[in-house]
């Protein structure tokens, strides 16, 4: 009876290396596990997260305009697309805010804007990214009537458009997230469509 | 000679062949059924009882097994916990960040969220939540350069917005300083602010921090943890809003006007 105890195929001291070993390997596959769930989603200074923040504020802007439009466009063509815009956009901040809550970031950096994006600094003007407007433009978009609403809207929304093009480049180049892919390309393919829809208002509205 | 070595073996279930051919030695008492020991054989009655005892004594196979299965899984989850609970991993969350500011004041008593049109009197100065105006104080990124009326302001920070104040005193190159935070950056305002105790105050919902010089490291901090993060209404917007100064909320009266000036 008192042999089982001893049998030497399970010395205490071997039992000790066995409980470690099983530990140790236990902990090798758990940190291999969260490194190849890292390892597929964007780091914090990567340029998918730099285009999530950018992204969201650089909308923010474009629904402060488009609210504007779609509440005192003169014409209704102004005033539907700025709601279009203006609801679309707000829906994008939404699904940009959740990727960096999924991601495990914060939605506030210390980045400045465009550092995600090569060469980004020299497009900024301020803090003011590509195509945006300054807080003049806006005062004086926010205080315009008639048909100065439509003619500064259909003015700052194809610039904002065109520099948020940009930007909507510099990612697509940069990250191989589907989601971000996904999103990113129907932003480009509509504002696209946008911009030559607005250009030709431009030209329309000109003419009534 | 153990008696281990000598039933052990041969009756551990994993090595015994079954319905095969009978093991090589085919003797008979070996040979035949897997799981009697091999009494009757040889001289059985000299130790009857002695192979059962072995046998019973201790399975060392599935027990190392399922040891080492348990333990690797502690390790995973081991793991898994100190991933997710880590200073800067992904639980390290914006509260905590909060609470890791030097000097930081959270107000955790209720703060109420009705709206109003009357001016309203806060525990705080500046205000850090509570009864509001019904309009929000536009807050994408403006830097107005007279006080703003507190029951706006606080409708901003219920949106998310970081209100960065100052002291009528402080020097003109520290608030272009506070205003490059600001400008062009939405869910920040700032504005000055009278009779303030220290020369920048800064706040969000629930939160305020107290700094005497605008090149304090803590000012970024407290916009990374919460700007937007402090929101008590997620997806709410900075821009339309009120965009005047003055030391009084708008009266319904000029809220309607201001719609009506809005709508064109």
């Amino acid at each position: 009876m008192t042999d089982v105890g001893n049998s030497p195929r399970f010395s205490t001291r071997g039992l000790a290396l066995a409980v470690a070993l099983a530990l140790l390997v236990g902990l090798a596959i758990g940190f291999g596990v969260s490194r190849l769930a890292a390892a597929g989603s964007p780091a914090d200074d990567s340029a998918a997260a730099g285009f999530a923040r950018d992204m969201t504020a650089h909308h923010a802007q474009a629904v402060a305009m488009g609210m504007i439009a779609a509440k005192k466009g003169n014409s209704h063509e102004v005033r539907t697309i700025g709601e279009d815009i203006a609801l679309t956009q707000q829906g994008q901040i939404g699904i940009m805010g959740q990727w960096l809550r999924d991601w495990g970031l914060n939605l506030n950096s210390t980045a400045k804007p465009m550092a995600w994006m090569p060469d980004g600094d020299k497009a900024l003007n301020g803090n003011l990214m590509p195509g945006m407007a300054t807080a003049q433009e806006m005062a004086a978009l926010e205080n315009a009537t008639g048909k100065e609403v439509d003619r500064l809207f259909l003015e700052m929304m194809i610039k904002h458009h065109l520099g948020g093009v940009h930007m909507i480049d510099g990612v697509l180049e940069q990250t191989d997230d589907p989601g971000v892919l996904w999103l990113a390309k129907g932003m480009k393919t509509r504002q696209q469509i946008e911009i030559s829809d607005m250009q030709q208002l431009q030209a329309t509205l000109a003419k009534r | 000679m153990s008696i281990s070595t000598q039933g052990g073996e041969q009756h551990r279930p994993n090595v015994v062949k079954v319905g095969g051919k009978p093991a090589a030695g085919a003797k008979p008492a070996t040979g035949g059924g897997a799981k009697t020991p091999p009494k009757g054989g040889k001289g059985g009655p000299k130790k009857p009882i002695a192979p059962v005892k072995v046998n019973q004594g201790r399975n060392w196979g599935p027990i190392a097994m399922f040891a080492a299965v348990g333990l690797i899984a502690v390790g995973i989850i081991g793991w898994g916990a100190w991933a997710a609970f880590k200073p800067g991993g992904a639980g390290y969350d914006w509260e905590t960040r909060a609470a890791g500011i030097d000097g930081i004041t959270h107000v955790t008593t209720e703060l109420k969220s009705n709206h109003t049109y009357n001016p309203e009197k806060y525990d705080q100065n500046p205000p850090v939540g509570g009864t509001h105006s019904y309009v929000w104080q536009q807050c994408m990124g403006n830097v107005y350069d007279a006080p703003i009326p507190n029951e706006h302001a606080v409708h901003s920070l219920e949106h998310g917005a970081v209100w960065i104040t100052y002291r009528k005193d402080l020097p003109a190159d520290q608030v272009a300083k506070l205003a490059a935070k600001v400008e062009g950056k939405e869910m920040m305002l700032m504005s000055p602010v009278e009779n303030l105790d220290k020369p920048i105050s800064l706040q969000a919902w629930s939160y305020q921090l107290k700094v005497d010089d605008a090149s304090d490291s803590r000012i970024d901090d407290f916009i990374g943890a919460l700007r937007v993060n402090a929101t008590q209404e997620p997806g709410a917007i900075c821009s339309g809003g009120n965009t005047a100064t003055g030391d009084k909320p708008l009266t319904e009266e000029q809220v309607a006007a201001m719609q009506q000036q809005q709508q064109g």
